[in-house]
């Protein structure tokens, strides 16, 4: 077990290598300058090439890249273009928010949605999963700005019962942390719940056509023990693993939540990054989200045979 | 066969509506999707413009029946990228393994882990923010989901008798891809191909939102649905009728797609 | 029942008795850097302005009044400008101001090492060099410059140099480096949660200067409230709802929000004009609208009084000057308009010889800037006159790339504030050969401005201006339409004027 979670890591290296190179060339193809946008209209030529050469952009690309891979090695991220905070505190301070939204609406949509999948695959074609599907498929088809705008107008502004804007840890506050935190909850674990409940049916109902079931239906066994004895613990497998991509595609992607919600996150960081050109920012971001990913991704393959006892780690 | 069950039949009569949107969009709209019209903006519902009209007076029916068109194409061309490069890719790596396999998924999970939004903006930049331009970078976003299920397919098939029993037979490696390792991916496949239309919707009106995506003169409904949530108190009807045309697509090719997976899906031909 | 209890829950936690005197505002996007002129934007200035003050400011047209100086004079010759301080004025930490702090700053800003933004403006890059700053005695400082200007107390008050503002010496490290303001103005550095809010807290022993009224930045400038808080949100659905749900006191919103908010008796909605100049650029080298028909055409296809009406919601004013209607200098010249004749714009268009070639307006979906939308009214302005218009969208950091490097046809383009007319025009004008970024390269305008540049005598510079304003007329280079509108909406607990030149001026603002 050990030596197969230290031979993952070691093969994740080459994968965080190409995420960071093709990152840092990637930003800089992209049309924009982050001196000239700092600047803006403004920009006369004099403090144009000032900033320029302050920032080192005046230097070659391949030149710029050996001396950011350098620092990085040496644990320096650098510094914010444009609020000259050293990158990887900032970093990790706004991780640290996001990965509370997101890992309380993961752990709590899959606590909803795989059972609800499983009882839509279990009575396929009846009116029970003819209905779930149906809510699982509106909850995907409704985008999160618009889920969020809309919980935000019922529960702000038509009932009055949550606060607007802010944003409280829960480790230090629990009440007051949850009641900041609600909304962003609720609207991803809606939009997850659609995700993976359409998997959990799908994998169900997969493992339901093989052999085994029928042999333990055969038996005689309860359907609610052929369910949960069989059924589930072979179903699981494919659902958590799709869980963990989950997981680690949201780091990435939960810009919009926390833009609507005026939450000071990873996901906001990076967008408004990417607006302001701040390359050291991008490229932190980028080699962080690179590695929660890779790290969710040893976890989830870790835990598989606590699922799945068939599977083996190696 | 046998006859169809009745989620499947609802499956294929909103896919046939939209696919039927699609064609109208393309050759008949009641006005001009871009037109202007000053003096009737934000204009709801009536009997003149049925589905009411935008915040330039833009008749909302005849942008949804071109946007129709758009997104369609759109959603369709990414899918086939994703679907067609993902599954040479995870077939061959699947099926070889070794060192080609152990190179490719690194590529491959380093594409994973990148932010979509990133991807986008790269790839709008580089080849231009039109049509082709979104295809590509969404195309390339969703590719190595793609590589990942089928390379996990193929793994647990290559050791299945049937596959053992093509090689033992002096069946070439291309014959037994093709013939026997490709129809037992289809099920999978199918199943994500559907949820990947679905992404392709929604990705571009999250992309709008962001401030990225198509060029919005020209209508898609991801780029309507995003247009229209300033208007949420003012013209709600700029909102819903995209939204459901997003909702009702999603279900019918959801459906659709479960009922080709247990039509395709060898193992249930029983 | 249940509602009633939780909804009194919330109130206890969320508003404590200190949050009534609190003036809670919105921004956009959080704050730079509060070191006034180095890392900024718009925002900043905004919100750094209330903590810092420089020897002179604007007032509301457009010229430069005394701030810190209670006095400025200049010589006979234009070279030698005699500031007279104000005294009795502290900084934050209950230091006095005296003549020996404003050394101190202007040592300190022209160090390249500070990083001042308008350094190139005083050290003779940009023409223009302080000589020798003196104080000869504790209440007054001589700066002596090389040439006559009529710019150079206006470059001393730009919100974007930070009006040079004055700081006390333990705003910075021992080392250099930047700490946090102390400066002398109406609020003092509170708390900054980085991504959630700036907050200020009044200054008590702030002395105002004179006047019954805000004027500018120059004027009455008590604190009134205890507090001012300034989330950063940056979702105008979600500034609408923190708006009508009391959490925050003002903020600007969508220009198609105003008739919701002005029919609603809670708020108020003031439009606050600024200098910013929205404009549609031309590119006069490109082959097609390098002929001056063509340009003369495409003015001509367009009703900029519709256009402005549409993409401001009837909030904007047209205006197709470069000066600001508030501006002293704009006459009744600057008033002329471009004309709307489609026959002409025909007439004009065959004798360019146009042959349907396409025309791409670029734009971008900015929330702050009216670009897309003008790009989409102007295209379908362009066609009815048989101009084969295009959009391009794309995000603002591309469109600026392209602006930089002189790769346009068209764009729907917008210019920040300049309050010297001089200096707006020369904002959009230069030889293309070394500044590829300007737009209007005519000689005969360049010599026009820098004459503007240098001479004071009002009566000459008025002329000189209105000569330019009828060359911009006929030779098209861009079409201005409009200047820059913020709708800032607050609640009627607010009192005062909430903002001017679309930042936030929450000094003289009490809140009931």
């Amino acid at each position: 077990m050990l030596k197969f979670a230290i031979s993952r890591i070691i093969a994740a290296i080459p994968t965080l290598f190409i995420v960071s190179v093709s990152v840092f060339f990637l930003i800089r193809l992209i049309p924009g300058d982050p001196a000239s946008l700092m600047l803006g209209d403004l920009a006369d030529a004099a403090s144009l090439a000032d900033l320029r050469s302050r920032l080192g952009l005046d230097q070659s690309i391949p030149v710029q890249f050996t001396i950011w891979l350098g620092n990085i090695l040496s644990g320096d991220f650098g510094r914010s273009i444009t609020s000259q905070q050293e990158v990887l505190p900032l970093i990790l301070g706004r991780l640290r928010v996001s990965a509370e939204i997101v890992l309380i609406a993961v752990l709590l949509a899959s606590v909803i949605a795989v059972p609800a999948g499983m009882i839509a695959a279990w009575r396929q074609n009846s009116l029970t999963d003819v209905a779930l599907v149906s809510i699982a498929t509106v909850l995907l088809s409704i985008p999160a700005f618009w889920m969020g705008l809309l919980l935000l107008l019922l529960f702000v502004l038509k009932l009055g019962w949550l606060p607007l804007v802010g944003y409280v840890s829960i480790s230090q506050d629990f009440m007051q942390g949850l009641l900041y935190i609600i909304l962003p909850v609720a609207t991803l674990l809606l939009h997850e719940i659609g995700v993976i409940m359409r998997m959990a049916r799908a994998s169900t109902l997969e493992v339901m056509q093989l052999d085994y079931i029928t042999h333990a239906r055969a038996k005689g066994l309860s359907e609610a023990a052929v369910m949960w004895r069989h059924a589930f613990k072979n179903a699981f497998g494919p659902t958590w693993t799709l869980i963990g991509i989950v997981l680690g595609n949201l780091l990435g992607g939960i810009a919009v939540i926390e833009t609507v919600f005026a939450i000071p996150g990873l996901g906001r960081l990076l967008v408004e990054a990417i607006f302001a050109r701040d390359y050291p920012v991008i490229q932190g971001c980028l080699l962080m989200i690179a590695t929660i990913y890779v790290l969710v991704n040893l976890v989830v393959d870790l835990l598989y045979p606590v699922f799945d006892p068939k599977v083996n780690a190696q | 066969m046998t006859r169809l069950s009745p989620s499947a039949v609802l499956g294929v009569l909103l896919t046939g509506a939209l696919l039927c949107a699609a064609l109208l969009g393309a050759v008949w709209t009641p006005y001009d999707p871009l037109g202007l019209n000053f003096t009737l903006k934000l204009a709801g519902p009536g009997a003149a413009h049925w589905l009411g009209t935008d915040e330039f007076g833009r008749d909302v029916l005849s942008r949804l029946l071109t946007g129709a068109a758009t997104s369609f194409w759109i959603s369709f061309l990414t899918v086939c990228l994703a679907v067609s490069a993902g599954t040479v890719i995870g077939i061959v790596t699947g099926y070889f393994r070794g060192w080609v396999d152990r190179v490719v998924m690194m590529f491959n999970d380093a594409l994973l882990a990148f932010p979509g939004i990133l991807l986008a903006l790269g790839l709008l930049a580089i080849f231009g923010a039109n049509k082709y331009g979104i295809v590509l970078a969404l195309g390339l976003a969703y590719t190595p989901t793609v590589v990942r299920i089928v390379r996990g397919a193929v793994m647990s098939l290559r050791e299945r008798e049937f596959i053992e029993a093509s090689r033992v037979m002096g069946n070439s490696n291309a014959y037994t891809m093709l013939r026997h390792i490709l129809p037992n991916c289809i099920a999978p496949l199918t199943v994500l191909a559907t949820s990947m239309f679905g992404w392709v919707l929604l990705a571009e009106s999250a992309l709008s939102f962001l401030g990225l995506g198509v060029p919005p003169p020209a209508p898609t409904w991801g780029n309507m649905l995003a247009s229209g949530r300033p208007f949420i108190s003012q013209a709600v009807w700029l909102a819903i009728f995209p939204g459901l045309c997003i909702s009702l697509t999603l279900l019918g090719i959801n459906l659709l797609g479960d009922a080709l997976r247990d039509k395709l899906d060898p193992r249930m031909r029983h | 029942m249940k509602r009633i209890v939780l909804s009194a829950m919330m109130l206890g936690l969320l508003s404590p008795q200190a949050m009534a005197q609190t003036i809670t505002a919105s921004i956009a996007q959080d704050v730079r850097s509060t070191n006034p002129g180095v890392n900024r934007d718009d925002t900043t200035d905004g919100v750094v302005l209330h903590m810092v003050e420089g020897l002179v400011g604007y007032r509301e047209d457009g010229s430069v009044g005394p701030l810190l100086a209670q006095s400025v004079d200049m010589s006979a010759d234009g070279l030698t400008y005699t500031f007279k301080l104000r005294t009795g004025i502290t900084f934050h930490n209950g230091e006095t101001f005296s003549a020996e702090n404003v050394l101190w700053n202007w040592t300190r800003y022209m160090d390249p090492a500070t990083e001042w933004r308008c350094l190139a403006e005083f050290d003779g890059r940009n023409g223009l060099k302080v000589e020798s700053v003196t104080a000869p005695d504790a209440q007054t400082i001589v700066m002596t410059i090389n040439q006559p200007s009529a710019v150079f107390l206006d470059a001393l008050a730009r919100t974007d140099c930070g009006m040079a503002g004055i700081l006390h010496y333990a705003s910075v490290n021992e080392d250099g480096t930047w700490n946090q303001p102390i400066g002398t103005g109406p609020y003092k550095f509170g708390t900054w949660k980085r991504g959630e809010y700036f907050e200020l807290e009044a200054f008590s022993d702030y002395v105002t200067p004179a006047g019954s009224a805000p004027d500018g930045y120059v004027g009455a400038k008590k604190p009134l409230a205890e507090k001012v808080r300034f989330y950063v949100i940056s979702d105008p659905e979600t500034i609408k709802a923190g708006l009508l749900s009391g959490t925050v006191d003002l903020a600007a919103v969508a220009s198609t929000d105003v008739p919701e908010f002005a029919a609603n008796p809670d708020f108020n909605v003031a439009d606050s004009v600024d200098a910013s100049k929205h404009t549609l650029s031309l590119q006069v080298a490109d082959p097609l609208l390098s002929k001056v028909e063509m340009r003369q055409a495409i003015a001509a296809a367009l009703d900029l009084p519709t256009l402005v009406t549409q993409v401001t919601n009837g909030s904007g004013r047209p205006n197709n000057s470069a000066i600001f209607p508030q501006s002293m200098y704009y006459s009744d010249v600057q008033k002329q308009a471009f004309a709307h004749d489609l026959d002409k714009a025909r007439e004009l268009l065959a004798k360019a010889g146009y042959k349907g070639e396409p025309i791409t307006i670029i734009a971008n979906k900015r929330p702050t800037t009216p670009s897309f939308e003008t790009a989409v009214v102007a295209q379908a302005m362009l066609q009815a006159a048989g101009i084969n218009a295009t959009i391009e969208v794309m995000e603002w950091g591309t469109q600026l790339s392209r602006y930089f490097s002189g790769n346009y046809q068209m764009m729907a383009f917008s210019y920040s504030s300049r309050f010297d007319p001089a200096l707006s025009f020369e904002q959009f004008s230069g030889p293309k050969d070394t500044t590829s970024g300007k737009v209007w390269n005519n000689p005969e305008a360049l010599k026009l401005i820098d004459e503007g540049k240098a001479v004071s005598d009002p009566a000459r510079r008025q002329a000189i201006f209105d000569e330019l304003h009828t060359l911009l007329l006929h030779d098209v280079p861009m079409i201005i339409y409009s200047n820059g509108v913020n709708d800032i909406v607050s609640n009627k607990r607010l009192e005062g004027a909430v903002s001017w030149q679309s930042k936030l001026r929450l000094w003289e603002v009490a809140k009931q």
